[in-house]
């Protein structure tokens, strides 16, 4: 065979491909109930390639949870009541915020696949947790404070809302929190600082009066895939 | 350099290589939307994540790919005089450790994230990382092939190595403005 290396240099990607995915459904890091898995080392280079059958799942003597559903929104309070939490997510993607309606906010995003959430966001705010069909359970830490939560899917009106309206001529930004039972909370962000948001009307559109002007908020579903889906 | 072969074998000697590596780019697309994103996979022990793994690694990838950048232009004699001896094989084992470097980072992609479009940047990096095996591919199995065109070679090099620079804008560097740079 002639300049046989570069042919070695694809079978050995192939090779450590196919290992490492080997090792991911081995380990069971979130093997999903997808019956192109096993494809799942192949793919990585060799069209040719079949990657041996998954081994089974190890055992668990977890009862087994309700499947995580691919979009979701959720939102509620956290333990203890000092803040809110929404998270939306959709195909394995997800947004989050946090807020407590004074001052303390933090939008996250990241990955929310398989029934796990783990979302970063400036300043050094993470979310890490899961969820399934009824719940989104969790530890968030924002700002130095660590809050846990598990907060219930939200349905319309309910969830998470944004806002980028001008306040004195400069660009500000608001998230709300709209809570299962309706009620709300929302931190307006601008040059100056955070204050809370102004109450945010719920009708066909979601909209808000800020700096004497009216804006309309954005829904952030996951469910619907609007607002940065 | 770019004196054109006769063009019957000069197309012969490019197409498998361009087939094989467009099947390649459209295998890991179709694989990376059709599989459920897991949201994990295994990590690297000693980082906070496997972002920040996944940074660091195609950083390391990136890194290497400028020798092979470099060494490149020496083959080619766009340095002034004849490259040294050891200039192929950097060439050759800066690109493989490269490739295998990059092969834990596209698995987390492919496995555990999949194929995204919710925006731009993740949109263009999922095309681009589709787009750089197949490329590489195709470039790899060029290298076995005589009667290619001198254009093609660096031609399909200039590819791999400006979708290996997208990706890393569109992820690594991404990361590390908003994250800092943390192992």
């Amino acid at each position: 065979m002639k300049h046989p290396g570069p042919l070695f240099t694809l079978l050995a990607g192939v090779v450590f491909a196919v290992g490492i995915g080997i090792v991911d459904l081995a380990s069971g890091t979130g093997a999903a109930p997808v019956a192109g898995t096993a494809s799942a080392a192949g793919a990585a280079g060799a069209p040719t390639t079949t990657a041996p059958p998954a081994p089974p799942p190890p055992a668990t003597s977890e009862p087994p949870k309700p499947e995580a559903p691919a979009r979701a929104d959720y939102a509620g309070r956290v333990t203890g009541g000092g803040a809110s939490v929404a998270v939306s997510a959709r195909d394995g993607y997800a947004i989050a915020y946090v807020c407590d309606g004074k001052k303390l906010e933090a939008w996250l995003e990241g990955v929310a696949a398989g029934g796990k959430l783990d979302l970063k966001g400036a300043p050094n705010a993470v979310l890490t947790g899961s969820f399934d069909a009824a719940s989104a359970t969790g530890t968030v830490t924002v700002a130095g404070k660590t809050y846990q939560f598990t907060v219930p899917t939200a349905k319309k009106p309910a969830g998470l809302y944004r806002a980028t309206p001008k306040v004195k001529g400069k660009a500000a930004k608001v998230g709300w929190i709209v809570q299962p039972d309706g009620s709300q909370v929302g931190i307006l962000t601008t040059d100056e600082g955070s204050t809370a948001a102004p109450q945010l009307g719920l009708g066909a559109q979601a909209t808000a009066t800020v700096d004497g002007t009216p804006v309309t908020a954005e829904a952030i579903s996951g469910l619907t895939g609007n607002g940065g889906f | 350099m770019a004196a054109p072969a006769t063009g019957g074998r000069t197309a012969v000697a490019l197409v498998v290589p361009l087939v094989a590596g467009a099947a390649v780019s459209v295998v890991l697309g179709v694989y990376g939307g059709l599989h459920t994103p897991t949201g994990v996979a295994v990590n690297v022990a000693g980082f906070s994540g496997p972002q920040s793994v996944k940074a660091w690694l195609a950083t390391v990838v990136v890194v290497l790919a400028l020798v092979q950048f470099g060494s490149a232009l020496a083959m080619y004699g766009k340095l002034g005089g004849g490259a040294p001896a050891w200039v192929a094989p950097v060439h050759r084992w800066s690109g493989r450790l490269a490739f295998l470097v990059s092969i834990p980072v596209a698995m987390h992609c492919l496995y555990a994230l999949g194929f995204q479009a919710f925006d731009l940047r993740v949109l263009a990096h999922s095309l681009l990382g589709c787009f750089f095996y197949g490329v590489f591919v195709a470039k790899m199995l060029l290298l076995r092939k005589d009667g290619a065109p001198g254009w093609s070679l660096p031609l399909l090099g200039g590819l791999v190595f400006t979708a290996l620079v997208g990706l890393w804008l569109s992820a690594s560097l991404w990361f590390f403005t908003r994250f800092g740079l943390i192992f």
